[in-house]
């Protein structure tokens, strides 16, 4: 069969499809947030007649209408293709998104007008083929071509979803997904997309500070030395969720060396240990008969694995079984079997699952995947639970652990989770410690990018770069690497993160000889067998924007 | 739908939660007893009746309307969460079809024909006449007293005795403005047990021809 898609016939076919879609379509293209980057826009461009042959009216809609905190509608350049709906039905399971009315009077509305709730609804505005769906948060901030992006990584959860990062003049605009096949399939969920308003805070920390006055950053690291030095297990150090592979490989030289014993403690840390053999990739989850689901809310926990599991139910085909005390959104298939253990229990579910009919027959693979209960399960026990479950029925295990780098840092070895009660002094490098900071604090030193109300009792304070600054890779619950493209340029007095680091190492007593990202990856991609891949980041230039071809007017 | 800790898989099987469990979905945006328990208990039988148990949404919504007299977001809200649905797919199901009524309408509407049949024999002049009878401008307003709405629909298959309309549950034929005249007076006035009785079963005939008993074909049948 020959499809022809360039014959006079087919563009003659396209231009009168696209008269009817403009029948009702408003030009406002010079005001609309899609303009530059709008399907709609460029097929007219191409296709469309130069004159209307419609003089009647327009429908016209109230607009624009707050869907939800971050996404508006305007049902007047709505072109009715349902893809944000079927979307919502299909892939993310909710359907608080219909289609109100019929025919010709049809419009796109949320349920009862009351705002979306879903974790997955930012994904219809990239879906929209026209400006009916945008970004409140980007709304009439810039136009697509005065933003530059890069081709960076989520850092908001583990599962490392591929999103471009968009900068104007230095400031973080816009975060959209970017397809990975293996990992996202083209979404990601609201906390990735609308969460960065913090990287363009205006009071964002510059400058180092010792009690409150200004310093040098060779002033500030030496004073953080002699904090900290030689205190053993009174140095208590807070580590952030995504702190890079690079720098976790830099910090565990420092915990070898000059802060020995100190005890570590990461955000968000799921205290699953580390993994004993290869584990599940994201995208074996399409090929699984059941998959099991211990003691994770997928949700919340890591979103967009959770759409893969919808996708592998109602797509593939695959039956769930989820262990869980309380409901989550994965029961919203009719099949799926939930068992509701009591908190604490899950690994004695796990066990009596063996002999369970369902992964006795399942007729294909299997993945078993565990999360820690919010801190109520006994995890190695849990963990051995689902690997011995793994061996007995023939399947694989995935553990879902939530910190961004959680997996980099227990590979580099130093993903702690001990308990800061008693320290005498403490490093609180990111966001403070969750459990608060500790009575027995005798001297703090924060690295930090925002000033919190829990830094301004820091001895030290030390400014620190976002994600939108970072060089480095993450690697994701899987086990992928992958590297962090910065959109936004590192302005002294900020210094990167791997300087500070070997700065402060130099003025601990330990040199660490590096003068650049490549040389610290090269050295990690040595000494630890799971960060090989850093020995090789590929090329940081964003892949070419595809462009459309095809004639112009008919 | 299984809330406490099973031992056994197999027990969790058979009692595994069906459609919406968790709170967020569970919890209605709206409050709760819109609907009297007989009503929802009707609501959730329906389900058994059809392969698929959304079908039952329709018939659902017929109940609550008749049982409310419009679909308010609180009825819609009982119906989801009595079929086991997302209040948003009721909603876009209710919004779809012209008899389920989101507004307030009158105790009795007026469904007049206006398909080419009907105008021929002029329909028009019938929809003008309810509407100066009842005293509404538009279509769907309620008249001052609460009593009558009226709305103009497509052919509701009675061709033959054109211009037809259906008030409430009855079809009227071969209409004339006193037949509209005859039955808005009817209903104006306070009716006897035994009048109201009666009203349900005989329908008010054009006072020159009386309507035939039963249809006659006018084609011939066909194999």
């Amino acid at each position: 069969m020959v499809v022809k898609t360039l014959s006079p016939m087919a563009v003659q076919a396209r231009a009168d499809i696209l008269e009817f879609e403009l029948v009702n379509h408003p030009l406002d293209c010079p005001v609309c947030d899609k303009g530059g980057e709008c399907p709609l826009q460029d097929f007219t461009f191409r296709h469309g007649y130069p004159t209307s042959r419609i003089d009647g009216p327009r429908l016209h809609f109230k607009k624009p209408i707050p869907l939800s905190e971050n996404i508006a509608l305007d049902r007047e350049r709505c072109v009715l293709c349902y893809r944000c709906t079927r979307y919502y039905d299909e892939v993310a399971w909710e359907q608080e998104l219909t289609v109100g009315q019929r025919g010709v009077q049809s419009f796109i509305t949320s349920q009862f007008d009351q705002p979306l709730q879903s974790i997955f609804s930012g994904n219809i505005i990239d879906l929209c083929p026209v400006g009916a769906l945008t970004s409140r948060v980007w709304r009439f901030e810039s136009r697509p071509w005065d933003m530059t992006h890069t081709e960076s990584i989520c850092s908001k959860c583990a599962v490392g979803c591929n999103v471009n990062l968009w900068q104007r003049r230095g400031q973080l605009v816009r975060v959209t997904s970017r397809e990975n096949d293996d990992i996202d399939e083209g979404w990601i969920c609201d906390r990735g997309r609308f969460d960065y308003t913090d990287v363009n805070d205006p009071s964002r920390l510059r400058t180092p500070r010792i009690n409150g006055a200004k310093a040098t950053w060779a002033d500030a690291l030496a004073t953080v030395s002699t904090g900290i030095k030689g205190k053993g297990a009174k140095l208590g150090i807070s580590l952030p969720k995504d702190i890079t592979n690079e720098e976790a490989f830099l910090f565990k030289r420092l915990l070898d060396g000059p802060l020995r014993g100190a005890r570590v403690k990461m955000h968000g840390r799921t205290a699953l240990p580390a993994p004993i053999a290869a584990t599940l990739r994201i995208k074996d989850l399409d090929a699984a008969r059941v998959i099991v689901i211990v003691a994770s809310d997928t949700e919340s926990d890591v979103p967009i694995v959770n759409l893969r599991i919808k996708k592998a139910a109602s797509k593939r085909g695959a039956r769930l079984i989820v262990i869980h005390p309380d409901g989550v959104d994965l029961d919203r298939d009719p099949n799926t079997i939930h068992i509701r253990n009591a908190p604490g229990s899950a690994a004695a579910e796990v066990r009596k699952l063996a002999s369970h009919r369902l992964l006795k027959s399942a007729g294909g693979p299997i993945a078993i995947l565990y999360g820690d209960g919010l801190g109520s399960e006994e995890m190695a026990d849990l963990a051995k639970s689902c690997r011995d479950l793994a061996d007995a029925v023939g399947g694989n295990v995935m553990p879902l652990y939530r910190a961004t780098n959680e997996r980099g840092a227990i590979e580099a070895g130093v993903a702690g989770w001990d308990p800061l009660d008693g320290i005498e002094a403490l490093l609180s490098w990111g966001p403070p410690p969750t459990a608060g900071i500790p009575t027995s604090v005798k001297f703090m030193a924060a690295w930090d990018h925002l000033p919190r109300p829990e830094n301004e009792k820091a001895d030290v304070l030390l400014p620190a770069t976002t994600f939108a600054q970072r060089q480095g890779s993450y690697t994701n619950l899987e086990g992928t690497v992958q590297f962090l493209r910065p959109p936004i340029e590192v302005v002294p007095p900020l210094k990167e993160s791997w300087e500070v680091l070997v700065e402060l190492g130099a003025a601990l007593g330990l040199t660490l000889d590096y003068a650049g990202i490549f040389a610290i990856q090269r050295d990690a991609a040595a000494a630890i067998p799971a960060l090989a891949a850093l020995a090789q980041p590929p090329s940081p230039e964003p892949a070419p924007e595809p462009v459309l071809i095809g004639p112009a007017h008919p | 739908m299984s809330t406490k800790g099973t031992s056994d898989a197999k027990d969790a099987e058979n009692g595994a939660s069906k459609g919406p469990s968790d709170a967020k979905r569970a919890e209605s945006p709206h409050g709760t007893n819109a609907l009297p328990e007989h009503v929802l208990e009707e609501i959730r039988e329906l389900p058994a009746r059809y392969p698929q148990h959304r079908s039952a949404v329709m018939p659902a919504l017929d109940l609550a309307q008749e049982e409310v007299g419009y679909l308010t977001p609180e009825a819609m809200s009982e119906v989801a969460a009595a079929l086991d649905l997302d209040p948003g797919y009721v909603e876009g199901v209710a919004t779809f079809y012209t008899l389920f009524h989101l507004q307030p309408i009158g105790r009795h509407r007026f469904y007049v024909c206006t398909n080419l049949s009907c105008s021929l024999r002029g329909s028009s002049e019938i929809v003008e006449h309810v509407k100066k009878a009842i005293g509404v401008r538009e279509a769907g307003e309620v008249s001052k007293d609460g009593l009558f709405s009226y709305e103009e629909v497509e052919c509701l298959g009675a061709c033959e005795y054109a211009p037809m309309m259906r008030l409430d549950h009855e079809y009227y034929y071969d209409l004339t403005p006193e037949t509209i005249t005859a039955l808005v007076v009817e209903r104006r006035a306070p009716l006897s047990a035994a009048a109201k009785a009666s009203r349900r079963r005989t329908p008010v005939a054009a006072p020159d021809k009386a309507p035939p008993k039963k249809r006659v074909p006018r084609t011939k049948k066909i194999g």
